[in-house]
């Protein structure tokens, strides 16, 4: 692959529009103009034009309808993300939400609105295409993607590829079930590839060039699956050809009849590893292999137009950051909780919680964003990634800047050194916002998050996941939490049933029930006993996890039904 | 929006109508006929023996009001002023639990 300088103009991180993509968006817009008149109209009916908004990523929920913005792959540039904070001060609340899929929502959004949003997001390449219905989803992405030390290889491009593969493809527009693809090009799962439709984990091929083990048939909801290891060595070349055939398969013989069975893990239980394997080999051998090729000029081409950070930092940066870290043990709390080693000397990445204690997961005002992207135009080439953990990162940040970073970050409620730890809590919308939903998500989180608000506490208790889900469509990924938390009903009252022992890294697992639901007012006080007693019987520093793993359950069951 | 668990009706009870505004979404209540509220308070209280003429009434008329998702809420018998039986119906009369100054009563407030 050669290596091709891109133009200045080029975003950092993320593919730069051309004026292809910039012409389709502007139709797309106009089109929905249009439907969203007939509605209002009354020469569409809600039945008729329900599908149509869903495909633009308008839903009606709770309180009003709920934009969902797709943000590929997780990557922002700082045009974009101030963009997102005049939509959320001039047509919302003044406040966004990051999602579990690397997405933005606004929650009070007006349908006579949408159109001119949608415009004004397509000024600054973004848009709303298939952030809901059954088809391809979203791609996730690594969050540390182009900066981890730990990388093998660099996903962005591919989730690209993939992005423009899947966005309105004829074939897998109207598939049994939505479908989520994650990438990362780490041996160190973050994306959770296991729990997904389709994962991938890219890697160099023996040849120097660049190969994915595929995982299939992983997903949360009513039944939680971990995937199945499909293949570990899928040329980059079949990538697209691969994909094509998996997805075909899962179109022809998925569910249509039982909505709950109609996602690819059921078909890939039905069908076991093997009879699935078989039957897309079997359609890949059939294809047009020319047709679906992903030649490397193609690859080199996408790349090109992907903006690149230029990389000199002092060669007393790391210094510098020792001694602003010894200057100050808050600061230097943070930057043990909040960054990631970098691959480059004299960087870091840093992770911006949006956890506050007894705060909401994932909510950003639009000041907040406005000095986010400030931030990242002055110390991070203007990229801004979104976390599935619902944070944000900035990916490349020299180490003699980051106090500057952070003292910004702390001045805007930004700087919660908690990542990685209690109070990093994963939480759905639940039923302040979700139509879906049986019970409050938030109070729960904003509750736990308060209780361990205290930096030390944090850290003596060290990592641990905590997800919560009001409701069993799993949103808040509670069957991959250390803790998870799923919100029932009973008789239109809130009851919080916990799991134990999930993760959703290299070493996934689904977490198991506990025991019986709890009521709202306990649930808190029931997780809180539990830390305790792990905190009680932990080994030397293992995490909550493997103390879970070692002793089983049945201390921890002691601990929370023992009063509750 | 119209669920499944707003089915659950007690036939002595009493309940409310709603729906959502279809411009701009908003929870709505039934006052009279063709006639909304974004306050609970105001709703109309309708016996539960009364209440499914009275949805398909206001079902029939939802687009020319300039509504979408008409249906019944069971209401507390023994409070002064319509509560809703669910949480999930009580958060959409009230507001989200998690933005106090989100609630309907204050919106009205600001844009007095």
């Amino acid at each position: 692959m050669p290596d091709t300088l891109p133009a200045p103009a080029l975003p950092i991180g993320h593919y730069g529009y051309d004026q292809v993509d910039r012409a389709f968006l502007a139709d797309r817009v106009e089109q929905f103009r249009d439907q969203v008149a007939r509605r209002i109209a009354g020469t569409l009916s809600e039945d008729e034009f329900k599908p149509l908004r869903l495909m633009n990523g308008l839903y009606l929920q709770l309180h009003a309808y709920m934009l969902r913005i797709a943000v590929p792959y997780g990557v922002l540039d700082s045009r974009q993300l101030r963009e997102l904070a005049h939509i959320a001060r001039t047509y919302d609340r003044d406040y966004g939400h990051f999602t579990t899929r690397q997405n933005l929502q606004f929650n009070w959004i007006r349908l006579e609105d949408t159109p001119d949003i949608l415009a004004r997001l397509a000024d600054v390449d973004m848009h709303a295409i298939q952030t809901s219905g059954n088809c391809i989803r979203n791609v996730t992405c690594d969050q540390f993607a182009g900066a981890a030390q730990d990388e093998l290889v660099d996903p962005r491009v591919h989730a690209e590829i993939l992005r423009q593969w899947s966005t309105l493809h004829p074939e897998f527009t109207f598939l049994p079930r939505k479908f989520k693809i994650a990438i990362s090009g780490s041996p160190n799962d973050r994306v959770a590839a296991r729990f997904h439709d389709i994962g991938l984990v890219a890697k160099p091929a023996p040849d120097g060039g660049t190969q994915f083990d595929v995982f299939v048939g992983g997903g949360m909801g009513r039944t939680p699956i971990v995937g199945v290891h499909l293949r570990d060595d899928l040329p980059e070349e079949d990538l697209l050809a691969y994909l094509e055939a998996m997805v075909r398969v899962y179109n022809e013989y998925g569910r249509r009849d039982n909505i709950y069975k109609a996602r690819i893990k059921i078909l890939v239980q039905a069908l076991g590893t093997e009879g699935y394997r078989q039957k897309v080999d079997a359609e890949f051998a059939a294809m047009n292999r020319a047709r679906y090729r992903l030649p490397p000029e193609t690859v080199a081409a996408i790349r090109a137009r992907f903006g690149t950070p230029d990389l000199h930092a002092p060669d007393d940066a790391a210094a510098q950051l020792d001694r602003a870290r010894r200057a100050d043990p808050v600061f230097d709390r943070w930057v043990r909780t909040n960054t990631h080693p970098h691959r480059a000397p004299g960087y870091i990445s840093a992770v911006i919680s949006l956890k506050p204690a007894g705060g909401i997961p994932g909510d950003a005002t639009s000041a907040q964003m406005d000095l986010v992207a400030d931030l990242a135009d002055r110390h991070a080439f203007g990229e801004i990634r979104v976390t599935h953990m619902q944070n944000l990162v900035l990916g490349h940040v020299r180490q003699d800047e980051l106090h500057v970073v952070w003292q910004a970050l702390r001045g805007a409620g930004l700087a919660s050194a908690n990542i990685g730890l209690i109070g990093d809590i994963i939480a759905c919308p639940g039923l302040d916002y979700c139509a879906l939903a049986n019970a409050r998500s938030i109070p729960i989180a904003q509750k736990l998050g308060a209780r361990f608000a205290s930096p030390e506490l944090q850290e003596t208790i060290g990592p641990i996941e905590i997800k919560i889900s009001g409701c069993i469509n799993a949103c808040g990924h509670h069957h991959a939490g250390h803790i998870g938390i799923l919100g029932v009903d009973k008789k239109g009252e809130e009851y919080f049933q916990l799991t134990l022992g999930g993760s959703p890294g290299s070493d996934a697992s689904v977490g198991q029930i506990l025991g019986p639901a709890l009521p709202e007012d306990a649930t808190v006080d029931a997780i809180a006993r539990l830390v305790d007693a792990y905190l009680v019987h932990r080994a030397g520093g293992e995490r909550f996890l493997d103390t879970y793993r070692r002793l089983g359950a049945a201390l921890f069951k002691d601990a929370v039904y023992a009063t509750a | 929006m119209s669920d499944v668990r707003n089915n659950r009706r007690e036939a002595g009870g009493s309940s409310v109508i709603t729906a959502n505004r279809l411009l701009d979404g908003r929870i709505v209540w039934q006052v009279g006929e063709a006639a909304w509220s974004t306050l609970i308070d105001d709703a109309r209280i309708i016996p539960n023996t009364q209440i499914e003429a009275a949805i398909a009434q206001a079902t029939a008329r939802q687009q020319e009001d300039g509504l979408v998702g008409v249906y019944g809420v069971q209401i507390e018998s023994d409070d002064a002023t319509p509560t809703p039986v669910t949480v999930r119906e009580r958060i959409r009369a009230f507001g989200p639990t998690v933005h106090p100054d989100f609630t309907p009563a204050a919106e009205l407030e600001a844009h007095a």
